[in-house]
């Protein structure tokens, strides 16, 4: 019930919703994207740049190794210019901490500036979120950030790709964040968090 | 900044600003109702119990400041932050300027942040030879065009996109279609993309601070504001310190209510919790007093400190939608900038907004932390008096309500400009002669508003004992063997009398046995609204003493019963005899309407339906929904009682624009609101507009006799006498 709400929210808030079985069903997803795949980038069988946030690639090493042999150039932006490595990437991917049901909002949690510029600077970003991590409410969330409060951190509620409205109260798509949002819950994730 | 006379002229000149915020007001109120709607049905509980638990939320902190922002300091400096209190705009600015300096930078990356504004951060900035860039898409059109916002959420709204296109194009230096939002967009994304990357410090406001766990919690739809705080090596938070919530979860109720009274989103896309620096970078966190704790202090305005800054008093306001923020308020605008302005800047910046409330209540429905504002705005407005700072039409207002006061001095004065304007006196009101009329002074004033025609004698003269006729009688006599003392209203006894002769015939027809309380006079309603506290309480004082005793008090003025049910306990207060006098008399006081459907005189289906069809349309007294909490009761009266078609009016709720002395003191503000309610009568194409308040029947037949429109505008109480048995169904009794 609590996933069939976030979809809801999800999409209301004009992101994509992909249910999958895990990691690897995602890397298959989006090689099987032509949004993504060859037509759309013209050189063989290569697929665009997908960054992965620091913090995801240290704690699942497999998926940069997945995502290279589906065709992508994967990049981790850890070294001492993050920003630099992943300016205007075409597609990132995170690990949300939980989702809310209530609102089809993601919790990101990234400390880094190589986690935090995955997130602000590509323009198309994949979310992807245990199914068994989504709450109910708000509250939901104010629980994980209790527990984390006071020790330093940036966590964001993700919902939707950046927007504004500032012209005429007329709705635009995709300032400064990315254009669009892909949210993705696995639903029987192996590896994953465990590995971490 | 420029004078408020300045202001509110540049305003009214700019066609843009007028229909902009219109169709704004409009989309926005649209889409809030329907996002409120939502969530009531998605939570169970009413929209008033959802903002009644968040004020209590920030009620706690504004009682208990020093300890939350103890407990977010420590937290927050566990956390890596540096936390300092600021007293005055001087100080913030001088830190801030410091901080740069210290860390080397030129160039700043702001998100939003009204504090910045608050304290004029730009110009110091600017000053110490550091370049800050606005990077919200709104703030950042408004520095390319050197102005300020003029809305807390949509800063650029008074603009249109034509205006912005050719602002990009003059900046940029290539083509802009006015038409091609997107193109616009996608421009603030590459020239700020730059700016981000290359700055030194990056500045951001403040949503929330969080005490439990030292967080700041940052709202935003573009992404700007997390790489503002993100990128650059230093990051400084500004925040008012009434910013304070105890916990994350009494954070997720403010966000709860936040975007969906801001933008009608049910969360904004990026609800950011930042809590210390990340790794590698500085992080100051600047609290800023400026007046805050003064209005913590100060009963009549602390609960104003509740704000969450999402600017849906502004999205009501009827005056807000003719002049936009720039005349209406200082920095922060809309009802809450009539408030906190008198703090932040002194009450001087607040004397000149004052004149545009029109007292209307509209903003206190929509308030997502139930802050009484128009209250407060009486209380501040009041002050403003106390201080003294008085222009030309203050004084004048002094005056006249002085004069007022003086029932007999009133009597005469009007009796006298009666005799002297019967020549022109014609359909109820009076033609001034074009001569007078085009003179500057006057021609603003009846331009657009005929004035009503002044009788000779006031209503009280034709109600005297022995100069009524025997009353048609109803089948139904709900009132048989009642007394009502008739407390005639001020205005339509001298002004409109035929509005109180109406209600006579027909509580008489009802059945009662009416009485006319002879030194009746006043409220006290327009002194209260002009600021003259200690005026309104005598008169309030002299009409509770007045219409003391058991019998129902009935009056066709509904401004008037919200004086005396609301206003008044609020002004005697401090006197608690007077006070249970205030609320007794509260007690048995009823207009017209609610009279006639929930009190005594309660009237059973069909009984004033004399078979006339002809289709009507009605005008809510804006009080009628905001204060005394009425909804469609005159519409159903019409409908159930009267057998009549009732074609409901767009914006029915939304103030005709009278707002009390507002009319006089700034008559091209109320003309604006005027002619926007008359844009939805025309939309009805109906020929009798029907209105349960004297105020407003004046207000709207002098601007429907100006405009040529052909729309008879009659109180409640003259259109039900109409249909009394055996009443001449023809216009005009005692103003002809």
């Amino acid at each position: 019930m609590g996933r069939e709400r976030f979809r809801t929210g999800v999409e209301a808030a004009s992101s994509r919703y992909v249910e999958l079985a895990d990691w690897g069903a995602l890397i298959a997803h989006l090689a099987a994207d032509p949004e993504l795949g060859s037509d759309r980038h013209g050189a063989g069988d290569r697929r665009p740049r997908v960054a992965l946030a620091p913090s995801l690639a240290h704690a699942q090493p497999d998926l940069v190794a997945g995502f290279t042999d589906a065709g992508f150039e994967v990049a981790v932006p850890d070294g001492d210019d993050p920003a630099a490595e992943v300016a205007d990437v075409p597609l990132a991917v995170v690990r949300a901490e939980l989702a809310v049901a209530e609102t089809g909002s993601v919790l990101v949690s990234e400390h880094a500036l190589g986690d935090r510029v995955v997130t602000m600077l590509c323009r198309r970003l994949v979310q992807v979120v245990d199914a068994d991590t989504i709450v109910d409410r708000l509250e939901g969330a104010a629980d994980w950030l209790r527990e984390h409060g006071g020790q330093p951190g940036f966590a964001s509620l993700m919902t939707g790709p950046s927007r504004t409205a500032d012209i005429e109260r007329s709705l635009t798509i995709g300032v400064q964040g990315p254009d669009e949002v892909d949210v993705v819950v696995l639903t029987t994730p192996s590896g994953g968090a465990d590995e971490a | 900044m420029r004078t408020f006379e300045e202001r509110y002229r540049t305003a009214l000149d700019d066609p843009d600003v007028r229909a902009g915020l219109t169709a704004f007001q409009r989309g926005w109120r649209e889409s809030r109702d329907a996002a409120i709607a939502e969530l009531e049905a998605a939570e169970g509980r009413s929209f008033d119990e959802l903002r009644q638990e968040l004020a209590a939320i920030k009620d706690d902190v504004i009682a208990n400041g020093d300890r939350y922002l103890d407990q977010f300091t420590a937290n927050a400096e566990a956390a890596g932050a540096e936390v300092t209190r600021v007293a005055t705009p001087g100080e913030a600015n001088e830190q801030i300027t410091r901080i740069c300096h210290d860390a080397g930078a030129t160039l700043m990356v702001k998100g939003k942040s009204m504090v910045s504004e608050e304290i004029g951060l730009n110009h110091h900035l600017e000053a110490a030879g550091i370049t800050p860039v606005e990077t919200d898409l709104g703030e950042w059109i408004l520095q390319l065009a050197g102005e300020t916002p003029s809305h807390l959420v949509m800063p650029a709204i008074h603009k249109r996109k034509e205006r912005i296109a050719e602002l990009f194009e003059r900046v940029l230096d290539r083509e802009f279609p006015p038409d091609d939002i997107d193109r616009m967009v996608k421009a603030a994304r590459t020239e700020l993309r730059e700016r981000f990357l290359a700055s030194g410090v990056g500045l951001s406001g403040t949503n929330a601070l969080v005490a439990e766990g030292g967080s700041v919690m940052l709202v935003c739809n573009e992404g700007n504001n997390r790489m503002s705080v993100a990128l650059p090596p230093v990051h400084i938070v500004t925040a008012g310190i009434e910013k304070m919530v105890p916990t994350y979860a009494d954070a997720m109720k403010q966000v709860r209510l936040l975007a969906r009274s801001a933008t009608a989103q049910p969360i904004t896309v990026y609800t950011n919790f930042v809590t210390g620096p990340r790794p590698g970078q500085r992080q100051h966190i600047l609290l800023l007093d400026n007046g805050r704790t003064a209005m913590a202090e100060d009963p009549d305005v602390a609960a104003a400190l509740r704000c969450i800054r999402c600017g849906a008093c502004a999205n009501v306001c009827p005056p807000y939608g003719v002049v936009g923020g720039h005349a209406f308020g200082h920095v922060y605008t809309g009802a809450i900038g009539l408030v906190n302005t008198a703090y932040h800047h002194g009450i001087e910046a607040a004397a000149g907004p004052q004149s545009l409330c029109v007292s209307c209540g509209a903003c206190a429905t929509v308030c997502p932390t139930d802050i009484p504002l128009p209250m407060q705005i009486l209380e501040v407005r009041s002050k403003v008096v106390d201080a003294g700072a008085p222009t030309p039409a203050g004084r004048a207002t002094q005056l006249a309500i002085a004069a007022f006061g003086q029932r007999w001095l009133f009597d005469l004065g009007i009796r006298a400009a009666g005799v002297v304007t019967t020549p022109l006196r014609s359909d109820g009101v009076t033609r001034v002669p074009r001569w007078l009329a085009e003179r500057p002074g006057v021609r603003e004033h009846v331009g657009w508003r005929t004035p009503p025609a002044l009788p000779v004698r006031p209503a009280r003269d034709h109600l005297k004992k022995g100069k009524l006729d025997e009353p048609s009688r109803l089948a139904a006599q709900p009132l048989a063997g009642r007394t009502v003392q008739l407390f005639l209203q001020c205005l339509s006894d001298r002004v409109a009398p035929d509005i109180p002769i109406a209600a006579a015939k027909l509580l008489r027809a009802a059945g009662a046995d009416v009485r006319l309380p002879r030194a009746q006079h006043c409220c006290g309603l327009p002194a209260f609204d002009a600021g003259e506290q200690d005026a309104a309480r005598t008169m309030v004082r002299q009409t509770i003493a007045t219409l003391e005793g058991v019998d129902d008090v009935v009056t066709p003025a509904s401004s008037c019963l919200a004086m005396l049910e609301h206003e008044a306990p609020h002004l005697l207060r401090d006197d608690l005899d007077d006070l249970e006098r205030a609320q007794q008399l509260a007690g048995r006081t009823y207009d017209l309407i609610s009279y006639l459907t929930t009190g005594p005189g309660r009237l059973p289906a069909g009984a004033l339906d004399n078979g006339d069809r002809t289709p009507v349309t009605v005008h809510r007294f804006c009080q009628s929904s905001t204060t005394l909490q009425r909804r469609d009761s005159v519409e159903r009266f019409l409908r159930d009682v009267a057998g009549v078609e009732v074609v409901p009016l767009p914006e029915a709720e939304v103030c005709c624009g009278f707002g009390g002395s507002t009319s006089i003191r700034s008559p091209e503000l109320s003309a604006g609101v005027l002619d926007r309610k008359l844009g939805c009568v025309d939309g009805t194409d109906v020929a009798i507009l029907i209105t349960d308040n004297p105020g407003c029947v004046l207000h709207l037949r002098g601007g429907i006799h100006a405009s040529g429109r052909q729309v008879e505008v009659l109180h409640l109480a003259e259109y039900l006498a109409r249909r009394l048995p055996g009443a001449d169904a023809t216009p005009g009794g005692a103003s002809a």
